[in-house]
């Protein structure tokens, strides 16, 4: 069902921005470890206080910071693990198909003998396993930075299903993008859906932290089941992660079928 | 070979192909010729599966253009009409790319056409010259020795001798029973290779003939430069033809492709310091063999 060729080549040409991605990443979760003082976490929370309280529930960052797993959960899973890699995914998904619609360089891979479904179906299995390996490489760079740091401190059970759902949660925001960039034949419009939606949707979640009047606007976006801190404290998960695992496999139907059935510019 | 069954495909615009209905042959070299925006490239669209028909069908060796397109993209070499290629990519490691997702094995040809059209495609395809990257999409259709060629405006961006070259290369896959799909804006390109012509004005089919046909009803203006223009005129009018002065010593003639010997034998009477042939647009020729036609 995916063409090795194609995806080789998909990989050559898109690594580089995936290093990037992962570099930023890796320094900001060196930053925030390095940050933390497991002897004093009043420190942290004095530190909070001088910020506006609103504006710290809208970052994501939690009161109920004790723990080391914690702390990254509110400090860096709130909000930078969502706005990054929804970065990247806006840009990855519109170069894996729309771009070379746009350009009409599509027509190359459309005059070999395979057909639309199963170009697509590479390209956006290229852009789940390119998340895959975001978060994989971020949970390895967490626990060993932090058993460096703080031996013993990182519940490393917790902090891999921290993982897990902040992974699923962007690969929806990945398939949103990749449906309007297999929807649309032009670069314009695709980023415009593909990156004012998600954008959308974190403003609702952001909203939605501030005070429990806005909390609707958190639920009824895609970050509704998404809780860090519920998921590193309670660890009930199933839920979200099925939730986010339906999404996904639609949105990724949708694109074939839509990509499938529409008349290409080229 | 190739079958277009009624096929309309309308865009938002308006404008689109009509009714269109016409097959080629195995072995024949067909031109389609017709002004910019008549529907070349749309028609063109409808037979690699691009674009659903509104209305219609189009068959490949007798597989549906939609449903089969992977099956017929095997047997389809395919040069598009504006070229662009993956960002990015060097000409060479394109080539590999291509190669490989067609699942080739025998690079021989590939090789041959490299040198034939003297192209080196090492280095960042974004740095080839318009020739270059044309040379690299007709290395590209043609690596994988198909029995079908679908080539929009080809020869767009070649020099001259690049472009004779091109006709030997498509002469020479005609003779090995090749069936061939040609656009063009200009009906002198396709009047080398192709046997027969369909004319496409607005998205209509307004004409399909032979090139023997067509060539004689062309009509061609010959700019002669003289001493005595008014004799001139006279001389060629009595001749038959239609001849006026264009300035104080020069004169135009017009001539159909059956009367080019005795235009030139009548010629010889005056003193021509200089002659010149006017190109006819597409259009004109068109009109004349509609004219030509009713008479």
């Amino acid at each position: 069902m995916i063409n090795l060729v194609l995806l080789k080549t998909t990989v050559k040409k898109n690594w580089v921005l995936l290093f990037i991605f992962f570099a930023v990443l890796t320094f900001y979760m060196t930053i925030m470890l390095a940050m933390y003082d497991p002897h004093d976490t009043e420190a942290i929370m004095s530190m909070l206080e001088l910020f506006p309280e609103d504006l710290m529930k809208a970052m994501g960052f939690s009161g109920l910071v004790t723990t080391l797993t914690g702390y990254l959960a509110s400090w860096l899973y709130g909000l930078l693990m969502l706005g990054f890699p929804m970065v990247y995914c806006i840009i990855l998904a519109n170069r894996l198909v729309v771009k070379m619609v746009d350009n009409t360089s599509f027509a190359f891979l459309l005059s070999t003998p395979n057909s639309r479904s199963r170009i697509i179906v590479t390209q956006g299995v290229y852009a789940l396993i390119s998340l895959l390996v975001l978060f994989a490489a971020l949970f390895g760079v967490g626990v060993m930075v932090s058993s460096i740091m703080f031996q013993d401190a990182l519940d490393i059970g917790a902090f891999f299903k921290l993982n897990v759902t902040t992974m699923l949660v962007n690969m929806v925001v990945m398939m949103i993008c990749f449906f309007f960039s297999c929807l649309f034949n032009e670069v314009k419009r695709s980023a415009a859906f593909g990156a004012g939606i998600p954008i959308a949707f974190l403003l609702m979640h952001m909203l939605g932290g501030v005070s429990p009047d806005a909390e609707i606007l958190k639920r009824i976006s895609i970050y509704g089941f998404y809780d860090p801190m519920e998921v590193v404290h309670s660890g009930t998960v199933m839920g979200a992660n099925l939730a986010y695992s339906v999404c996904i496999v639609l949105l990724f139907a949708g694109s074939i079928l839509v990509f499938n059935r529409k008349r290409l510019l080229l | 070979m190739i079958e277009v069954h009624d096929v309309t495909l309308a865009y938002p615009s308006g404008k689109g192909v009509f009714d269109l209905q016409f097959a080629i042959e195995q072995g024949v070299a067909m031109g389609y010729l017709g002004p910019n925006g008549a529907g070349k490239t749309t028609t063109i669209r409808a037979l690699l599966g691009y674009m659903r028909p509104n209305k219609g069908i189009c068959t490949i060796a007798g597989l549906d253009c939609m449903q089969d397109a992977p099956d017929i993209q095997k047997r389809i070499g395919y040069i598009p009409g504006e070229i662009s290629f993956i960002d990015g990519m060097h000409g060479d490691e394109f080539l590999r790319f291509m190669f490989d997702m067609r699942e080739m094995k025998d690079d021989r040809l590939q090789k041959q056409l490299l040198d034939m059209f003297d192209l080196d495609p090492r280095g960042n395809i974004r740095k080839f010259s318009k020739g270059m990257k044309q040379k690299l999409g007709i290395v590209t259709a043609f690596m994988h020795d198909p029995e079908v060629l679908i080539l929009d405006e080809p020869t767009s961006g070649l020099d001259p001798l690049m472009q004779q070259l091109f006709v030997e290369l498509i002469l020479e896959n005609k003779k090995r029973g090749k069936t061939i799909l040609m656009s063009s804006h200009s009906f002198k390109e396709v009047e080398s290779t192709c046997d027969h012509v369909i004319i496409i004005k607005d998205g209509r089919i307004i004409n399909q003939s032979d090139v023997q046909t067509l060539k004689k009803s062309e009509r061609r203006g010959y700019v002669i430069q003289t001493d005595s223009v008014k004799s001139a005129v006279q001389l060629f009018a009595a001749s038959g033809f239609e001849a006026s002065a264009v300035s104080d010593d020069t004169l135009e003639v017009f001539v159909t492709g059956d009367h080019v010997d005795q235009f030139v034998k009548t010629a010889a009477n005056i003193t021509v310091r200089s002659i010149d042939v006017t190109s006819q647009s597409l259009e004109d020729i068109f009109m004349q063999f509609y004219a030509r036609k009713e008479q």
